[in-house]
């Protein structure tokens, strides 16, 4: 008995764990990039140097604009694809960093293509933007920028962003407006949300890397980008298009190792649980043998079928119990392990609740069998000898 | 009298066939979920090169400033442009490589063909040799064509069959970055996994990406118009992004560098030149700190680079956590087991078996459900190689199945029944004869 409760134990403590694994990379696999990635369509073009460019920056971008059913069309990439990431500061000496951020750099549009919500502050405007190839070089620019309320509060407690001055690697940042969410990257730490967005005027360069459409339809976003994909490549035959992607593609991507893995977590605790299952059955269908002529005596002297039915139940119920009770701190244990070996979260109470209640149900169902068949015993076999 | 053991466990089991199939597929599920894993695991810390990994090394040098905050103690892992240039120049070693890896537009040598973006690895003539690399096709080209910066290129068979249907294309033109290359050589199938030579290139899928689909010589790359990346840049100070359009910024590493030596004596000559060349880079005020150096074999390298991923150590733990839970089951069922036939142990007792055989008895039962348990577990474990295959990760291609994980599963399986198996046959054998032939 006490060997099947510790059984239960292990069983507790491994499934409360992965259960709280494969819960997390499912709910990250849900938080939103806080731009408008239903609309989104992103077209890696890279321009070949030393090839004669036949486009320019501008033109590809106006090719694009021109596609029907593109409301907004921008050079620069969306989250989730390489986003820069780059130490930011308060003072010019760039001696202590306070963190690391997320860079969104792009042509003229990059926010209303991605579908930013500024919510203090002002959006980007064409009169304030450098012009790129006529840019002010001295130390002293300050570049408009847009930055995540989440960056905001980390660079500025006490709630006042708009207008300060920060500085990134190399320029200094002017913040002039202040956006709900822009996540670079969804890794479930807090600095994913730490984003800023710069804007250029772009004219006869001629630039490669990620140009990003917005369609006015979701629905028809893959025939969209599709279209502006073909139009892109017309307007600049010197570029090499790679990668075509919606946004929901690029997410998909983007989490396919962490779902991957957590299928064959799925695939273990389903092993897990049928072991455990096994293991119940079998010594509870051991005990009705032993016990039959106990059974049958109770059944003689007035027993009902349900009594001897709940009684089994019971015995099960009490045994899960058991087993459940030292499982959590097992769980907790192999929490601890988890955590310093590979960086993983504290384990939340609930999931050990959750991992009692599979393993009570479990338990329930694997003793029916058995249960019904000590239920099944006659009174006669009292009067027999074994 | 094993014989007559194993006739009355097969007796035994046939006589419980519930309970001997429970217990069997709980130590098979157990066994196929663990030889799973630890054919992935095994599969992924293999040797990439085997014969040739130990007389391959990987030197480090310490360029970086002396106060760095948030520096560790070990050098970088790859080399700035300078230090790449000067380690090649230095003769020491009998043969060398250096190298760096990116990707590049190519297209075939006809006009207005298509463009497509290559993996490349630009290094130097000894790659080949070094890291016996087989040619199908021509070969190699020479130390004097690096000196030359000669327009060659050594493609994959892929590339090749892509761009020239899979005939001999030595001597053919392609173009590569706008420049006319010529093909000097066409490789054999060679992907050595992981992938020792550069295993940080977090864009193409770290040390399980495959090989390049082409080699150029190294120095004819840098000279190309290209502005496409420079694989796992790293800079220090406050621009993260210094190297990006500059692969000779000072302050960056990114050139991986590999060295062949043969003998004891030419590794430690190779690590004092090492140390002298940190010194005299030193005294020049080019190194900031004192002379730091490594010089680590293939199979250190991959060890001290843990390239085997954080998924997979993971699922391995869990999957023997499985197993342990399996035998804890197994245990279970065989104390109940054994416990029912307490009368027929009574019995033989009496008639003068000792423990010890009774013990055995037990223990060959146990055997038994260990070994079916085992074969039951290999077609389980094959199940399960084929679902990590089906994974989008890039190291699913070694989940293959070899014969060495054949017999490592059936060992675990029989070892694990065996362990389940002691102390049910010790309670076994400790039943009082007197009790149970007297309820009879």
């Amino acid at each position: 008995m006490l060997l099947l409760m510790l059984e239960i134990a292990l069983t507790m403590a491994v499934l409360g764990n992965l259960v709280f694994i494969v819960y997390g990379s499912i709910q990250r696999s849900h938080v939103s990039t806080g731009v408008d990635e239903s609309r989104i369509g992103l077209i890696q073009s890279i321009s070949v140097i030393g090839e004669p460019a036949r486009g320019t920056t501008a033109g590809d971008i106006a090719a694009l604009r021109n596609v029907p059913g593109v409301t907004h069309a921008a050079f620069g990439g969306p989250p989730l694809w390489y986003v820069e990431r780059d130490p930011v500061y308060l003072d010019p000496s760039r001696r202590q960093k306070v963190a690391q951020m997320y860079e969104f750099q792009g042509s003229e549009d990059l926010g209303r293509t991605l579908g930013l919500h500024v919510v203090e502050g002002h959006d980007l405007s064409k009169d304030e933007l450098p012009v790129l190839g006529k840019m002010d070089m001295s130390k002293d620019y300050q570049y408009p920028v847009l930055i995540t309320r989440a960056l905001a509060d980390r660079l500025y407690p006490d709630g006042h962003a708009l207008g300060r001055l920060l500085y990134d690697g190399n320029a200094t940042i002017r913040v002039v407006g202040i956006l709900d969410h822009l996540r670079g990257e969804i890794t479930g730490r807090a600095d994913d949300d730490y984003s800023i967005v710069t804007e250029f005027v772009v004219g006869a360069q001629n630039m490669g890397g990620g140009f990003m459409i917005r369609a006015g339809d979701p629905a028809r976003l893959p025939q969209i980008l599709r279209a502006a994909a073909a139009a892109l490549q017309k307007a600049d035959p010197a570029h090499v298009q790679n990668k075509v992607y919606t946004m929901a593609e690029l997410r998909q991507k983007y989490f396919q190792h962490d779902l991957a893995a957590g299928r064959m977590l799925v695939a273990i605790m389903l092993i897990l649980l049928v072991v455990t299952a096994l293991g119940v059955s079998g010594l509870a269908s051991f005990w009705v043998q032993q016990r039959r002529r106990q059974i049958g005596m109770r059944r003689a002297l007035g027993a009902t079928r349900g009594d001897i039915l709940h009684y089994f139940q019971a015995e099960n119920f009490l045994i899960v119990t058991g087993g459940v009770a030292l499982g959590a701190l097992f769980a907790y244990v192999l929490n601890l392990f988890l955590m310093k070996r590979f960086e993983l979260a504290h384990l939340p109470a609930h999931y050990l609740l959750i991992g009692a209640v599979a393993l009570w149900v479990l338990g329930q169902l694997a003793v029916l069998g058995p249960a019904l068949r000590a239920a099944a015993v006659p009174p006669v076999v009292a009067t027999r000898s074994a | 009298m094993f014989g007559y053991y194993l006739d009355l466990a097969w007796r035994s089991l046939r006589r419980h066939k519930i309970l001997a199939a429970l217990m069997t597929l709980a130590i098979a599920l157990g066994i196929g979920a663990s030889v799973t894993m630890l054919t992935v695991l095994h599969n992924l810390s293999g040797n990439p090169l085997p014969g040739r990994s130990d007389v391959l090394f990987h030197p480090q040098v310490d360029p970086r400033p002396a106060d760095l905050p948030g520096a560790k103690v070990e050098p970088p892992d790859n080399l700035t442009y300078l230090d790449a240039v000067n380690l090649y120049r230095m003769g020491v070693a009998p043969r060398r490589a250096v190298m760096g890896g990116n990707w590049l537009p190519v297209r075939k040598d006809v006009p207005d063909s298509p463009l497509a973006m290559t993996t490349n690895r630009a290094t130097t003539a000894d790659f080949f040799a070094m890291f016996g690399v087989p040619f199908v096709y021509g070969s190699a080209w020479s130390a004097q064509d690096d000196a030359n910066h000669a327009q060659l290129v050594v493609l994959s068979q892929a590339l090749n069959q892509k761009l020239f249907g899979g005939a001999d294309s030595v001597g053919k033109t392609l173009v590569i970055a706008t420049k006319t290359f010529r093909v000097a050589g066409v490789i054999g199938a060679w992907n050595p996994q992981p992938r020792f030579y550069d295993v940080d290139d977090a864009y193409d899928g770290g040390a399980f990406a495959a090989a390049e689909q082409m080699y150029m010589p190294f120095f004819t790359w840098l000279d190309l118009p290209q502005d496409y990346g420079y694989g796992s840049m790293d800079c220090w100070g406050t621009d993260p992004n210094a190297g990006q359009h500059n692969p000779k910024a000072p302050q960056c590493t990114w050139a991986q560098f590999w060295v062949e030596l043969d003998t004891p004596a030419q590794v430690a000559d190779y690590r004092a030149a090492l140390e002298q060349y940190s010194r005299q880079q030193h005294q020049l005020g080019r190194f900031q700190r004192a002379p730091n150096v490594r010089l680590r074999g293939l199979l250190d390298w991959l060890d001290y680079k843990h390239v085997i991923p954080v998924t997979v150590r993971m699922q391995t733990w869990i999957a023997f956590g499985v197993l342990l839970i399996c035998m804890v089951n197994t245990v279970g069922l065989m104390v109940a087991k054994f416990l029912r036939k307490s009368g027929e142990i009574g019995v033989r007792r009496a008639l003068g078996a000792s423990r010890r055989a009774v013990f055995l008895q037990c223990l060959v039962e146990a055997g038994v459900v260990g070994a079916a348990g085992g074969l039951l577990g290999l077609p389980m474990a094959w199940l399960g190689l084929w679902m990590v295959r089906q994974q989008p990760v890039s190291f699913a291609a070694s989940a293959h199945f070899d014969p060495s994980m054949l017999v490592a599963a059936l060992a675990l399986a029989l070892l694990s029944a065996l362990l389940a198996g002691v102390w049910p046959a010790l309670r076994a054998s400790r039943v009082a004869p007197a009790l149970q032939v007297k309820s009879l």
